[in-house]
């Protein structure tokens, strides 16, 4: 899978998590500060990439991706 | 002690300062009885004096036995006016207003006794057959004479009647006390002060009870703080309860209870370890035959600011309850879940609060801020965070998810359990998490073996447990966590009378109570069985450092996700309102002086140390296993 597929990817199921719309979430945007996160819809965006990309991640290691971009990186990880 | 009549000298001499007595015969005093400190006293029934007692300006005085060293200034009314048994025997309606759990109040009662007497209406004989111990034991404590104990001081007073005071109580300017016992101890003194009414009550060794409290009906533990206007009726608080400014009806207060804000109601509910929010409220508005008041928040739990819960509901230990809850449910087998209120709906996340930093500074600080210092301790306390019960629920509630998510289609948000909606996503994340808890658990009881025994022993040696000790069950009686097993076999003893008296009940207790290690061993040792097809003294090496590594690695998890959460109180957003008249470089100074800094907070840095011990420990436990 290459980048922009799993970015593709990671933005949808944050808008769907997040309940925000897909266009506004840029690469670099922050879960908590730019797209309202609290801390139960961060264990729950972990909970949707790990279904979504059907992979099981660090528990505290996910926690510790608050942007876009990280959550980008740090999926691919697991894709290798 | 002997006592003697007075002689006429002594009569003539509290005359002479302003003493009355209806008949001098009714007072008797000790052998070496000075009226010198005695002065503008009503005598007005039997009284007997000790050494060394000071008493002036009292209106009415009757019916007591005053012990040495006491001083009584300025009351409008001491007596004792006929039989009583002091508050002892009192009934209070507890965790169901409309009764039918009533608790008879006595002065060596414990949370556990209570809580077996509250909640074991399934069981009516076991009920009678406790109650009339305590009717035997209250009967013991009736008397026409009241005790005023050696070394209590009363001062500025209003109206004291039938109130048995074991010294050295402090009493000062209280408006009203009425029926009850206090149970100071020369350890651990009960003050009470400015104010306060209480009509109906027991208060044991070490309580504060201050500034215009209002009890009436109560039963009041050791160590209890209560003040600040608080009104409390028909309730019992146990040790180290505290209750400031709201109000308590009917409620079953377990250890460590606390509540301080003006407008919390508690009612119709048990706790234990519970810290409720401002504004925590609970009722039920819709019965039709009278109120069915009834909630159980387990151990450790939390209620936020201006939440309600709908009675009846259970929600499990230490978990955080959040909004308003309008359906009753039942979230006893979800531990350390938030409860949130979304669109209407109970919303459960278990596994969530584990992750708390205000849950890992609970568990630190309850042993910590034990405050009886009386060698009597009455309620029998555990404070681990994981333990046989926790742990127990947290398998079943384990359980519960997998079966939930079997169930669910991709397609569904949510799932529901009994009131509550589950988000589906999180069955599996919040499942894994409680497996965390569960492997914590396991390596924390075998290094716990393993650093007990003599070093020289091989790891099965030190391993070995009592597979009869081994229940499945456990129960959390109010502070004390007990094998179910054990529980229903004092019940029984009770029944048979093997147990028959309210001191056999206490001594059972604690020796129940002396088992909990190795009852606690015994139920992890079957837990590893489960999960390994062996006993712990069976185990091989591999086995041994496989439970030590996975200790390690998910006791310094725990430890991260604690540190994030304590990461987000440095955050952007918890510096809002900070250098409030400045730029950036003003709010991050003022923040910083304020609050500190993450890297040199207290907490962030024990707990970093903790995980490099954690780490160390674990190298060095697993170099040594043969």
């Amino acid at each position: 899978m290459d980048n922009s597929e799993v970015q593709a990817r990671v933005k949808k199921v944050i808008a769907r998590v997040l309940k925000v719309n897909e266009e506004t979430i840029a690469d670099h945007s922050n879960f908590i500060f730019d797209l309202g996160a609290d801390s139960l819809q961060s264990v729950e965006l972990v909970a949707a990439f790990e279904e979504e990309f059907d992979i099981e991640m660090a528990e505290d290691k996910a926690l510790e991706v608050q942007t876009v971009a990280d959550a980008v990186k740090f999926i691919s990880q697991y894709l290798k | 002690m002997n006592y003697r009549n007075l002689t006429s000298s002594e009569i003539s001499a509290l005359e002479n300062s302003g003493c009355t007595s209806r008949d001098w015969k009714n007072i008797s005093v000790s052998e070496n009885f000075s009226p010198a400190k005695i002065r503008n006293v009503n005598f007005n029934g039997e009284v007997f004096l000790g050494e060394n007692v000071e008493i002036n300006n009292v209106f009415n005085l009757a019916g007591y036995r005053i012990e040495d060293n006491v001083a009584i200034r300025n009351v409008d009314s001491l007596s004792v006016d006929g039989e009583t048994t002091f508050g002892n025997g009192t009934k209070i309606s507890v965790l169901n207003e409309g009764g039918g759990r009533e608790l008879i109040m006595f002065d060596r009662l414990t949370s556990q006794i209570a809580y077996m007497l509250v909640t074991c209406r399934h069981d009516n004989a076991f009920v009678e057959t406790a109650e009339r111990f305590i009717h035997v034991y209250c009967e013991s404590k009736k008397s026409s004479t009241g005790l005023i104990g050696r070394g209590t001081s009363i001062s500025h007073c209003g109206i004291i009647k039938d109130v048995w005071i074991e010294g050295p109580a402090k009493i000062e300017g209280i408006s009203c006390l009425s029926t009850g016992t206090i149970l100071s101890s020369p350890e651990d003194q009960v003050k009470i002060s400015t104010g306060v009414t209480a009509k109906h009550f027991i208060i044991q060794s070490g309580t504060i009870i201050s500034d215009g409290a209002l009890i009436d009906n109560c039963f009041i533990g050791q160590g209890v703080r209560i003040g600040k206007q608080y009104s409390a009726e028909n309730s019992a608080f146990f040790s180290n309860c505290e209750g400031f400014h709201g109000e308590a009806v009917s409620i079953f207060a377990g250890p460590y209870t606390v509540t301080h804000h003006k407008s919390s109601l508690l009612i119709a509910a048990m706790f234990s370890f519970y810290n409720a929010g401002s504004g925590s409220n609970q009722s039920n508005h819709m019965y039709k035959l009278g109120p069915l008041h009834q909630g159980i928040l387990e151990r450790g739990s939390k209620t936020g600011s201006f939440s309600y819960m709908l009675w009846p509901s259970r929600v499990g230990a230490f978990s955080v309850v959040i909004g308003k809850h309008y359906t009753n449910f039942d979230a006893g087998d979800f531990p350390f879940s938030y409860i949130n209120e979304e669109d209407g709906k109970s919303l459960l996340t278990p596994a969530m609060n584990m992750f708390t930093v205000g849950t890992r500074r609970d568990s630190q600080k309850w042993p910590a801020r034990d405050r009886r210092k009386d060698p009597i301790r009455f309620d029998i306390l555990n404070f681990d965070l994981f333990n046989p019960y926790i742990i127990g629920k947290i398998i079943n509630g384990s359980n519960i998810m997998k079966e939930l998510l079997e169930k669910a289609s991709k397609e569904q948000e949510y799932v529901t359990y009994k009131g509550l909606h589950i988000k589906r996503l999180l069955l599996k994340t919040c499942g894994k998490y409680y497996e965390m808890a569960i492997k914590i658990f396991i390596g924390l009881q075998v290094i716990k073996k393993l650093e007990q025994s003599d070093k020289s022993l091989p790891a099965k040696e030190a391993l070995k447990d009592n597979p009869s000790l081994f229940c499945e069950s456990w129960v959390d009686a109010a502070g004390m966590l007990i094998p179910k097993a054990n529980y229903d076999n004092l019940i029984k003893e009770v029944k048979a009378k093997k147990i028959d008296s309210i001191d056999g009940f206490i001594t059972a207790l604690k020796e129940t109570a002396s088992e909990y290690e190795e009852s606690s061993w015994a139920w992890c040792a079957n837990l590893i069985k489960t999960r390994f097809g062996a006993e712990p003294s069976g185990l091989s090496r591999e086995q041994l450092v496989q439970i030590i590594n996975d200790w390690k690695e998910n006791s310094i998890k725990l430890n991260n996700m604690i540190l994030k959460d304590a990461e987000k109180e440095f955050d952007q957003s918890s510096k809002i309102g900070f250098g409030v008249d400045g730029g950036a470089d003003e709010r991050d100074a003022d923040f910083n002086n304020v609050r500190g800094t993450y890297a040199d907070n207290k907490f962030v840095l024990e707990l970093n140390k903790e995980s490099k011990e954690i780490t160390d420990l674990a190298e060095k436990l697993i170099g040594i296993l043969t």
